[in-house]
């Protein structure tokens, strides 16, 4: 399977929260710092990877009438490790993502790759599948906390960075870099429907994008038949 | 004979699945054990000291007591600090779920300060009464001194309210003053009461 595809699927063309509009509960709920996007991002990426190769390990012994309730067996494993390994060594970042770590457990990205992919793939297909759909996932992320953050509270790098002078807090109290005062941020965008309002638009600027390039190459396919 | 072995293949056919589930429940069930086995302490150990640093920050003294009091679903402990305050833990229903948080009370029924412990209010609204936002700090500061029933200006009181809605806020303002209350019922040779059932 070639790589460099894979990677612009689970990035650009076929990103789970962008194209494939999977996991979107947890997308709009914590995307309201960068702290919390980071960490979101690298969790589900984890688990993502790590259920998708044990799925492909053991996708030979799993019959097909209870493939769901295996799926849903290793996924919750992996999500409670996950959730103990950050209260014991990360608790900050347990607590500010509180019930969406358990919750990872019904996001449709994992099982949806469980059943699309990795059922079907070989380990090693399926350990890039997981962590380019994790990339992607992350990158969104990314990009919603970014975008409400510097627009909802005046501030960039929430819980990560602290203070003017930029130094990085890995314990989740640093303030941020203020880039205006929050008596003219437009707070209704850290709450829940500011988070459709920013998926919306981004969802629509990448098919605005997408549609472009393949009109454009289609216009050069036409251009070389012709 | 033909028949017999279609039927331990049918057998066969209708145990395999759950055979196989059982098998990856096991092992899952197996690593999971291992893994709360090897953190449990660290988790116990930070949920401690997040308590006692809480603690400190409502009522600073050298030492508290539990006194070991009922849970009644309101005041859920009860602290006795070694310099004649209390520190008590009251949970509240907020606008998204339960808000736990400590009130240090002195020896004179007044309040020395507030803490959030735990709360899953909405983003840039509740939730700033929990955090160590200038905003947060402020809100907070208003509890210190008050006494008897504390309540938000819109229901008579003191307190200026985080947002205009004030579920939030009348939500710590029950939580202090069921704390002073639970204080104020404390008898002076110290015996503890336990808390009305009722309450809440």
């Amino acid at each position: 399977m070639n790589r460099k595809q894979q990677f612009a699927e689970g990035t650009i063309t076929n990103n789970p929260v962008l194209v494939q509009q999977i996991g979107l509960c947890a997308t709009m709920a914590i995307s309201t710092t960068l702290f919390n996007g980071i960490g979101m991002g690298l969790s589900v990426l984890i688990i993502l990877t790590c259920c998708n190769v044990v799925i492909s390990l053991i996708r030979k012994i799993i019959p097909g009438q209870v493939r769901l309730a295996i799926f849903v067996v290793v996924i919750a494993g992996f999500v409670t490790i996950v959730d103990l390994l950050l209260q014991a060594f990360v608790p900050a970042l347990s607590e500010s993502l509180g019930v969406f770590i358990p919750l990872i457990v019904v996001n449709c990205i994992i099982i949806g790759r469980a059943e699309a992919f990795s059922s079907k793939h070989d380990v090693k297909d399926s350990f890039f599948d997981g962590v380019f759909q994790g990339v992607g996932y992350t990158l969104v992320l990314i990009a919603m906390c970014l975008i409400r953050e510097l627009l909802g509270s005046g501030t960039i790098g929430g819980g990560l960075l602290n203070g003017a002078s930029g130094f990085i807090t890995l314990d989740g109290t640093g303030a941020g870099i203020r880039i205006f005062s929050d008596t003219y941020a437009a707070g209704a965008l850290v709450l829940p429907f500011g988070g459709f309002l920013t998926l919306g638009v981004l969802m629509a600027l990448l098919q605005h994008i997408l549609s472009k390039s393949a009109a454009r190459k289609a216009a050069k396919e036409k251009e070389v038949s012709d | 004979m033909k028949s017999s072995i279609h039927l331990s293949d049918s057998v066969k056919a209708l145990l395999r699945p759950g055979v196989v589930l059982l098998a990856v429940a096991a092992v899952a069930a197996f690593v999971l054990g291992g893994v709360s086995l090897a953190t449990s302490g660290r988790i116990e150990s930070i949920a401690a000291e997040k308590l006692s640093a809480s603690m400190q920050a409502v009522l600073p003294a050298d030492g508290y007591e539990d006194l070991g009091i009922e849970d009644n679903g309101e005041v859920e402990a009860a602290y006795a600090a070694s310099n004649g305050g209390w520190v008590v833990q009251t949970t509240e229903s907020g606008s998204q779920g339960l808000v736990t948080m400590l009130v240090g009370v002195d020896g004179s029924y007044a309040c020395t300060g507030v803490s959030i412990l735990d709360s899953s209010e909405t983003a840039g609204l509740g939730a700033i009464a929990g955090q160590a936002s200038e905003k947060g700090e402020a809100f907070r500061a208003q509890f210190v001194g008050q006494t008897a029933v504390v309540a938000v200006t819109k229901d008579g009181g003191e307190i200026d309210a985080i947002t205009g809605a004030t579920i939030t806020s009348r939500a710590v303002c029950a939580g202090v003053t069921a704390a002073l209350e639970y204080c104020a019922a404390i008898e002076p040779d110290g015996s503890v009461p336990q808390p009305l059932s009722d309450a809440g």
